[in-house]
C-alpha cells in the first residue's frame, strides 16, 4: 500500500555503454520479457534498445486479448504456458496488470466454421486447455447484448467458449516488465534506434545505434513490424510479409459486454474495457505495407460487422482509429530461434496477430535459450529451419481473424 | 440565469415555444435553442458528473468539444447538448450520476481521492489474486458514461454517399468562405464543409461592429458573416454542406464527412484546411467548477441564445477581444467582479478605457489561482505578480462571482492536415502548434495557422483558395495576377511574422500544495498533480503520459486537454513545448457513431435461378456463403437412394463459372493449374487443381475446352472471386493474351445423375448420348429441351451424369422439363446433403472442408494432378520439394462403427495428430465413413486410428479405396 504514494521512477535512465552481454532490440512485451527473464537467470548486463518510447510498437497497438485456445499441438502448449504466466504476472511483477479473465467466445456463423471450432475444441481438450462448443441459447445467456436471433444475415450458430481467455492492460504489461527488469539491473534505452548490425567471423559483434556503437555477443531481434529490416542488417532474410492491422475504440459506455467476442466469419472482434470503451479490431489489411496510417474502408467494415453482432451499439461513437504492422510468416506461426548461421543472432519475430498473447512465454523461452544454449521444448516447433524442412505449423488454417 | 431581451443576430424564434422534459421535469425553450442553452435558461447549472470523481460539471465550451454537457436525448447516449437543437417533446436525461446531477451520491468517491493517485489501480489489489477478481467487476460497474439500456429500438436508416470535387474546403468560417469564393471565382468546382448548422464561424456570435476589410464599413459581425454566406450559397460553383463534420482525411485524397445519419465520401483534388481553432481552459485549482466557462462559449450564449450565463463575473483575458467580451457581459446586465488580465503591460485600448470608466477592477499581470465554491463557483482567487507558483512577491485576492469567463488560449484544429501528412511544430511566434511540411495538395489557412485579424484571415483564405484552384487547372489572367500578388504578400507577411516578437508565453502555474484539484483533463479527471507524479514515475513524454494518466483519451479527444498536458509535461521535464510535442492526431477528428460508419445494413443474398422451384418443392434451404441452396427436399437418404438406383437432379448454379478466351488461354491455365491444359483437345474436360506458390491447394474444378481459344471453367462456390482475380493477375503479369470473364450468374446449371440419367436426357436432346460417342469427361454444346446448353459429362456423385449449363433465364424451364421427362423413371431433385454423402462415398474432397491452409496435392492423395514435367506452374517449386521430402500427413478415408462428428481429433499418445474433415453415417451399411488427416505412417490401408469421440476414444480403420464403386465403372458407363 505504501507504494501507492511513492512516485519513484519505474525505470532508471542510463548513459549508453559501449559493451553489453546481451542487446535486445525492441522494448515491447517480448523484448522486455526476454530481458526480465534473462535477469532472473542472473544475466543482467543487458540493454534493451527502443526506437520510440516504451511499448510504442505493437505492444501498445494490439487489442490486449489473451487466450490459449489454439488449433495445433505446437501452439496450444506454448500459448497455454503464456496464459499461465500472465495469470501470475501481476503478482510476479508486483504491478496490477488489470487482467480481466472474463472468458473468450469465437463465434461461428457457418457450418464449416463450426467444424473449425470443433477441431480447436477437441485439440484443446486433449491437451488440457478449457474450451468447449456452445450453442446460441447459451451464448445468448452469456452475452445478452449479442444478437443471437435468426434475424442477421449470418446468424450465430455456435461458439467456442474459452473461459480462461480475457483482456489485460497491455501498456501496463510493458511498464511492469520494464520496471522489474530495471530493478534487476537491465538498462532500458528509449529513443535509441538501431542503424546496423556488425558481424565478425559469422557471429554478431556490434550494434550501431544513433547514440553510438555497442559491442556484444548476443543480439535479440524482438521487433514487430520491422523485424525483417533488422534481420537484413545481420544479412538474414526472413520469410515474412508485413501487413497493417487496424483497430478502433469508442467512447466509454456503461458496462454491456464482459466477454471477448471474436467472429472470424465477420472479420471482427469486440471487447469492452473495464473503463467502458468498446475496442473493435479488424483482420489484417489485404495488402502488405509498413504504413501505420488508418483507412476509411477498414473503419467502416469494423463498424458494420460490430453492429451485425451488437445492433444496439449503433449510436456509440468512435473516438480513435489506429494501425499496427503484423509480421506474417507462411504458416502464421512465429520464428523464435538462434539463427543457424549467424551466431548470437536471436530472433523472436513473426508473431503475426498473436504476438501480445505470446509475450511472457516467448521471453521466458528465449531467455532460457540464450542462457543455456539449449532450445526449450515449447519453442522447438518454431525454429527458422522448419520452412526449409517443410515442417510448417498448421495455425494458419485456424482462420485469418483469430484474436 | 435568465433569458435576455431579443437582439439582432440571435438564433431564437421568440414567436414560438417548445417544451421538453429534463429528468422528468418540464422545461420550455424557443425554437433555435440548443438543449443546453434551454437548460441554462431554465436555471440548470450542473449538467453532468465527471468520469472518476463524480464532480459536478457545468457548461464550458458551448462548442461541442468538451465532455461537460453530455446527456441522453431521446434514448441516444452521450449527446453534446450544447450542439443539439431542442425539439418539442424531447426527453432529456442526465447521465453518470445517481440520483441526479445535482445530488449525486457517487460523488462520495471523491472523499477517497487520497487513495486514488494517478495509476493507483496498477499498484493495488495485487495480492491475493482473488482480490482483483472480486474488485474488477465492481470497478467495471462504475465505469462508462452513457447507458445503452434505454437505446431506442430500431436503428434509423444510415446511408453512404460518394461525391467528387476539385477543391474541398474544410471549415465555413471567414477564412473558409473566402477560400471557397476565391477558388470558385477562379473556375474551380468547390465543396465547402462546415460542422455547424450555418456558415460564418466565430463571426456569427459577434454582435459588435467589425470592420469589413473589403468595404471599410463597420457592421455587426454576424451581419458580415451572413452577407458572405449568402454569396457562398448563391455561387453556382460551390456546394455547401453545413451540419457536416469532416472527420478524417484519408489516403487517396478522401475526406470523410458525417452529416446526420449519412457518411459522405468526398474525393477531392485539393484540400483547403480552414478548420479554425478552439479555446481551451486555463490550469488552476477548481478550474472545473460549474460556472467556469470559456469566452467563446459565453459569447455564443449571449449573442446566439440570449441566455445570461451568470450574475456576477470574473473575466480572465489575454487580449483586447477578452476586454470586449467583459463589456458585452456588462451590457447584458452581468456585474463585473474583476477583469483578470494575464498581460503584464497591455497597451491602452478603447475597451480598457470603458472598463476604467465603469470602475471595474482591471488587474494586470494576474492569473487565476483557484475557483472556489460548492457545486458552483462562488469566488475566484487571483494572484498578481510572477506566474511561477504562489510566491511571496504575489498578492492574492478573492473576488466573489458566479461566473468565471476564461478568454483562454486557442488551440488550432490541425488534425486534418496532420492526417494528410503534415508535421506539427510548436511555433513560438504564434504561440501555438502549426502544421509544417504539408503535402502540396493541402493548403492551410486562417486560425489554424495562428492568424487572428480578419484582414489576414481573408487574405490567407483567398490565397489558399486560389492556390488550390491553380493546382486544378491554369488560372486566367486576372486570377493569376491576383494569386501572384497574394502569394508575394503572404510570403512577406510570414517572413515578418517570423522575425517579429513572440507572443506572451502561456504560464502554467504549479498547483498550490494541498490545494483543490486543478484539472488537466476533464474527461478523465486527471489533475495537474497526477501529471507531475506521472512524470516523476518516468512517464516523461506525451505518448506515455497519455497512456498512463489517460489524459486526452476521453470524449474530447484532447481538444480541451492536449495543450494543458503538454504544458504540464514541459514544465515538469524542463523541456520546451516544441520538444514536448503532442500526441498523434488519429481519425476521427470528432466522435462519429458506429451507425454512420457502418451505413445501410445491406448484405446481399444470392439466389439461384431455380430458387422459386425449390421453395415450391418445400426444400429446406441452407446458407452457403452468400448463396442459399436446398439442403434437402425430404429425407436425404431417399434422395441418395434415388441417385444410386434411379436418377436425381441437383441445382449446381452456384458453381463459380469462368470463361477464359484468347490465343494464350491454354498457356494461362497451364500456369495456374497443376495439370496440362494447352494439350487438352476441344470437346474434352479435365479436372484442375489450383495451388498457391507454396503448393497449397487453393481451389479445384473442371476445365472444359469448347474451342482452341475458349475454355469454360467451374470453380468452387465460395472461391470464384478469388480465382477470377488470381487468373487475371497472372494473365497480366505473364503478358498472356487471355481474357478471364466471370459468368457465374449468367448460367443456371443442374447435375443430372444416376443409372437412368441417359434415358431421361435422351428424351430432351437429339445428341447421341451413347457412351461411345459422349464419353466420360467430354463436353458438348447442344440443344436440350430446345434451349442452348453446355453439357459436361462428369461424375462428382459417382454415377453416369451430365452437368447441363443453360442461360439463367431458361433455368427454371429446364428444371421443370427434366422433372417431367424423368417422372416415369422415378427422378427426384436432391439437395446438398445427399450430394455430400454421394461424393464422400467416392472420396471426392471439398476444398476448404477437407483441405486447409497446409494441404498440398501430394498429402491430399492427389499427386496424379501434378504435371512436374511442365516447364512451370504456380507452386511447382514448393511441390517438387514436398515430393522429395515425402508426405508428413495424409488425407485418407476411414470407417468406424459409430457416428463421429466432423472436426473431431485423431489422437495418438494423448496428442492430437490429425482431424476428421468429413463424416457421414451410412444407415444401410451400419457404419460411419469419412475423410481424415492422419500422420503418414498411419495412412496405409487398414491402419488402425483413434478418433476422439465425446471424451472417449473410438477406434477406426483407414480405408484406402473409394467406399463406392472403387474402379469408377459406374460413372464411366
Amino acid at each position: 500500500m505504501s507504494r501507492l504514494f511513492r512516485f519513484d521512477p519505474m525505470w532508471e535512465s542510463h548513459p549508453l555503454r559501449d559493451r553489453y552481454d546481451v542487446v535486445v532490440i525492441g522494448a515491447g512485451v517480448h523484448g522486455l520479457a526476454t530481458a526480465y527473464y534473462l535477469a532472473r537467470r542472473g544475466i543482467t548486463d543487458v540493454a534493451v534498445l527502443e526506437k520510440g518510447y516504451l511499448g510504442s510498437g505493437n505492444s501498445g497497438r494490439n487489442t490486449a486479448i489473451l487466450r490459449a485456445n489454439y488449433r495445433t499441438p505446437e501452439a496450444i502448449p506454448f500459448y497455454a504456458e503464456s496464459l499461465a504466466l500472465y495469470e501470475e504476472l501481476s503478482d510476479d511483477l508486483d504491478y496490477n496488470l488489470l487482467f480481466s479473465q472474463q472468458g473468450h467466445l469465437t463465434l461461428a456463423h457457418t457450418e464449416a466454421s463450426i467444424n473449425g471450432l470443433r477441431v480447436r475444441a477437441e485439440a484443446n481438450r486433449v491437451m488440457g486447455v478449457r474450451s468447449r462448443i456452445i450453442g446460441p441459447a447459451e451464448i445468448g445467456r452469456m452475452v445478452p447484448a449479442l444478437d443471437t436471433s435468426s434475424a442477421p444475415r449470418y446468424p450465430i450458430m455456435a461458439a467456442l467458449y474459452h473461459a480462461p481467455g480475457g483482456i489485460i492492460r497491455h501498456d501496463a504489461v510493458v511498464w511492469g516488465y520494464a520496471h522489474q527488469a530495471s530493478q534487476l539491473g537491465v538498462e532500458v534505452h528509449a529513443h535509441t534506434e538501431v542503424l546496423d548490425l556488425g558481424l565478425q567471423a559469422g557471429r554478431i559483434a556490434t550494434v550501431h545505434t544513433n547514440r553510438g556503437t555497442i559491442k556484444t555477443g548476443a543480439v535479440v531481434n524482438a521487433t514487430s513490424g520491422w523485424c525483417s529490416l533488422i534481420a537484413a542488417m545481420a544479412g538474414v532474410e526472413l520469410p515474412i510479409v508485413s501487413h497493417p492491422l487496424q483497430a478502433c475504440v469508442t467512447e466509454p459506455m456503461e458496462p454491456l459486454l464482459d466477454k471477448v467476442i471474436v467472429s472470424a466469419n465477420l472479420h471482427v472482434y469486440v471487447n469492452q474495457t473495464p473503463r467502458g470503451e468498446f475496442v473493435i479490431g479488424a483482420e489484417i489489411d489485404p495488402y502488405p505495407s509498413y504504413h501505420l496510417g488508418s483507412t476509411l474502408p477498414t473503419l467502416k467494415s469494423m463498424a458494420f460487422h460490430a453492429l451485425e453482432l451488437f445492433p444496439d451499439l449503433h449510436q456509440v461513437k468512435v473516438l480513435r482509429q489506429w494501425g499496427g504492422i503484423c509480421d506474417m510468416t507462411p504458416d502464421y506461426s512465429p520464428i523464435i530461434d538462434e539463427h543457424p548461421e549467424v551466431g548470437g543472432f536471436f530472433m523472436d519475430v513473426g508473431w503475426g496477430t498473436y504476438g501480445f498473447k505470446a509475450g511472457p512465454a516467448g521471453g521466458k523461452c528465449l531467455a532460457e535459450l540464450i542462457a543455456t544454449g539449449r532450445t526449450p521444448e515449447l519453442i522447438r516447433p518454431f525454429r527458422l529451419t522448419r520452412f526449409h524442412e517443410n515442417r510448417l505449423v498448421g495455425e494458419k488454417a485456424s482462420a485469418a481473424v483469430s484474436h | 440565469m435568465q433569458r435576455l431581451d431579443p437582439k439582432p443576430g440571435e438564433l431564437l424564434d421568440r414567436s414560438r415555444r417548445v417544451s421538453f422534459r429534463f429528468d422528468g421535469k418540464t422545461c420550455e425553450a424557443h425554437p433555435g435553442d440548443t438543449v443546453a442553452s434551454a437548460l441554462l435558461a431554465a436555471g440548470v447549472s450542473i449538467f453532468s458528473r465527471s468520469f472518476k470523481y463524480h464532480r459536478p460539471r457545468g457548461l464550458l465550451c458551448v462548442s461541442g468539444n468538451c465532455p461537460n454537457c453530455l446527456m441522453n436525448v431521446n434514448g441516444t447516449p452521450n449527446v453534446r447538448t450544447c450542439m443539439q437543437p431542442v425539439q418539442d417533446g424531447d426527453e432529456v436525461k442526465s447521465q453518470h450520476c445517481w440520483p441526479s446531477p445535482r445530488w449525486d451520491l457517487l460523488s462520495l468517491i471523491e472523499r477517497l481521492d487520497a487513495l486514488m493517485p494517478v495509476g493507483f489501480y496498477y499498484k493495488t489489489l495485487i495480492r491475493p489474486r482473488l482480490m482483483w477478481r472480486l474488485a474488477e467487476p465492481v470497478i467495471r460497474r462504475l465505469a462508462g458514461l452513457g447507458s445503452l439500456k434505454h437505446s431506442n429500438g430500431k436503428p434509423p436508416h444510415y446511408e453512404h454517399q460518394h461525391q467528387h470535387t476539385e477543391v474541398a474546403v474544410a471549415g465555413g468560417g471567414a477564412t473558409g468562405m473566402a477560400a471557397a469564393l476565391a477558388a470558385a471565382e477562379a473556375g474551380a468546382q468547390v465543396v465547402l464543409v462546415e460542422s455547424e448548422s450555418e456558415l460564418g464561424g466565430r463571426l456569427r456570435s459577434q454582435s459588435g461592429p467589425v470592420v469589413d476589410p473589403d468595404t471599410g464599413a463597420a457592421v455587426p459581425g454576424f451581419e458580415l458573416a451572413r452577407g458572405w454566406a449568402r454569396k457562398v450559397l448563391d455561387h453556382p460553383g460551390i456546394r455547401v454542406l453545413t451540419g457536416s463534420l469532416a472527420f478524417g482525411a484519408y489516403e487517396g485524397r478522401l475526406l470523410s464527412i458525417a452529416r446526420g445519419n449519412r457518411l459522405i465520401h468526398l474525393r477531392y483534388d485539393q484540400l483547403v484546411a480552414a478548420t479554425g481553432n478552439h479555446e481551451y481552459p486555463l490550469l488552476f485549482a477548481g478550474n472545473d467548477q460549474p460556472g467556469v466557462m470559456l469566452g467563446s462559449g459565453v459569447r455564443k450564449l449571449l449573442n446566439l441564445y440570449r441566455v445570461r450565463p451568470g450574475t456576477r463575473a470574473a473575466v480572465v483575458v489575454a487580449d483586447d477581444e477578452g476586454l470586449e467580451l467583459a463589456l458585452e457581459l456588462h451590457d447584458a446586465g452581468v456585474e463585473l467582479s474583476v477583469v483578470v488580465d494575464r498581460r503584464s503591460d497591455p497597451s491602452a485600448s478603447p475597451a480598457a478605457g470603458r472598463l476604467a470608466d465603469l470602475g471595474v477592477h482591471h488587474l494586470r499581470a494576474s492569473h487565476p489561482v483557484a475557483a472556489q465554491g460548492r457545486r458552483r463557483v462562488e469566488a475566484l482567487r487571483v494572484a498578481t505578480g510572477p506566474a511561477e507558483g504562489v510566491s511571496n512577491r504575489q498578492r492574492v485576492a478573492t473576488y466573489s462571482c458566479d461566473l468565471v469567463c476564461l478568454c483562454s488560449p486557442w488551440s488550432p484544429a490541425i488534425e486534418l492536415p496532420r492526417q494528410e501528412g503534415g508535421k506539427a511544430r510548436f511555433d513560438d511566434c504564434t504561440n501555438q502548434h502549426v502544421c509544417a511540411s504539408l503535402p502540396a495538395h493541402v493548403h492551410a489557412a486562417g486560425h489554424l495557422e495562428g492568424t487572428r485579424d480578419l484582414v489576414s484571415l481573408l487574405r490567407q483564405g483567398r490565397t489558399a483558395g486560389l492556390r488550390a484552384a491553380a493546382a486544378v487547372r491554369p488560372l486566367g489572367g486576372d486570377a493569376a495576377r491576383r494569386l501572384e500578388r497574394l502569394d508575394r504578400m503572404d510570403r512577406q507577411l510570414r517572413e515578418e511574422a517570423r522575425s517579429g516578437k513572440a507572443r506572451e508565453e502561456i504560464p502554467f502555474p504549479r498547483p498550490s500544495p494541498g490545494g483543490e484539484k486543478a484539472f488537466v483533463c476533464l474527461c478523465e479527471d486527471v489533475t495537474d498533480k497526477d501529471v507531475a507524479n506521472a512524470v516523476q514515475e518516468g512517464f516523461r513524454e506525451m505518448e506515455l503520459l497519455k497512456r498512463y494518466t489517460t489524459a486526452t483519451m476521453g470524449p474530447c479527444q484532447g481538444k480541451m486537454c492536449q495543450m494543458l498536458l503538454a504544458g504540464a509535461c514541459a514544465r515538469e521535464t524542463g523541456r520546451t513545448l516544441h520538444e514536448t510535442g503532442r500526441t498523434t492526431s488519429r481519425p476521427p477528428v470528432a466522435p462519429v457513431s458506429l451507425g454512420v460508419l457502418a451505413g445501410p445494413h445491406h448484405h446481399p443474398v444470392k439466389l439461384t435461378p431455380l430458387h422459386e422451384r425449390h421453395e415450391a418443392a418445400g426444400a429446406k434451404q441452407m446458407a452457403m456463403g452468400e448463396w442459399m441452396r436446398p439442403f434437402s427436399y425430404g429425407k436425404p437418404e431417399e434422395e441418395w437412394r434415388a441417385v444410386r438406383e434411379r436418377v436425381g437432379v441437383i441445382d449446381v448454379s452456384t458453381l463459380g463459372k469462368l470463361e477464359v478466351q484468347g490465343r494464350d488461354a491454354g498457356k494461362l491455365l497451364d500456369l495456374v493449374y497443376t495439370h496440362h491444359f494447352s494439350n487438352l483437345k476441344p470437346g474434352r474436360i479435365r479436372y484442375g487443381v489450383l495451388c498457391g506458390e507454396d503448393g497449397i491447394i487453393l481451389d479445384d474444378g473442371t476445365v472444359s475446352r469448347l474451342a482452341d481459344d475458349h475454355f469454360y471453367i467451374t470453380t468452387t462456390t465460395g472461391n470464384i472471386s478469388f480465382v477470377e482475380q488470381w487468373m487475371d493477375w497472372w494473365a497480366v503479369v505473364s503478358g498472356f493474351c487471355a481474357h478471364v470473364t466471370e459468368i457465374t450468374a449468367n448460367f443456371a446449371a443442374v447435375n443430372l445423375a444416376g443409372p437412368r440419367a441417359r434415358t431421361v436426357l435422351s428424351r430432351l436432346t437429339g445428341l447421341d448420348l451413347s457412351n461411345e460417342s459422349f464419353r466420360y469427361m467430354r463436353c458438348r454444346t447442344a440443344t436440350v429441351a430446345g434451349v442452348p446448353a453446355r453439357l459436361l459429362r462428369i461424375g462428382f456423385v459417382g454415377e453416369t451424369g451430365w452437368e447441363i449449363h443453360v442461360p439463367a433465364s431458361y433455368g427454371a424451364y429446364l428444371w421443370d422439363t427434366l422433372l417431367e421427362a424423368g417422372a416415369d423413371q422415378g427422378i427426384v431433385p436432391f439437395g446438398v446433403e445427399a450430394q455430400r454423402i454421394l461424393r464422400l462415398e467416392k472420396k471426392h474432397f471439398i476444398v476448404g472442408q477437407d483441405t486447409d491452409a497446409l494441404s498440398n496435392p501430394i498429402e491430399s492423395n492427389m499427386g496424379w494432378v501434378l504435371k512436374m514435367d511442365k516447364p512451370d506452374f504456380i507452386g511447382r517449386q514448393a511441390l517438387r520439394k514436398a515430393r522429395k521430402e515425402g508426405a508428413h500427413n495424409r488425407l485418407v478415408g476411414f470407417v468406424t462403427s459409430r457416428r463421429v462428428q466432423e472436426g473431431t481429433a485423431v489422437v495418438r499418445d494423448r496428442q492430437p495428430v490429425g482431424r476428421v474433415t468429413s463424416a457421414r453415417w451410412i444407415p444401410h451399411q451400419d457404419r460411419c465413413i469419412g475423410l481424415a488427416w492422419v500422420p503418414d505412417e498411419d495412412s496405409a490401408d487398414g491402419s488402425p486410428i483413434l478418433i476422439s469421440h465425446e471424451g472417449s476414444l473410438l477406434p477406426g480403420r483407414v480405408h484406402a479405396a473409394p467406399f463406392y464403386d472403387p474402379k469408377g465403372a459406374r460413372l464411366r458407363s
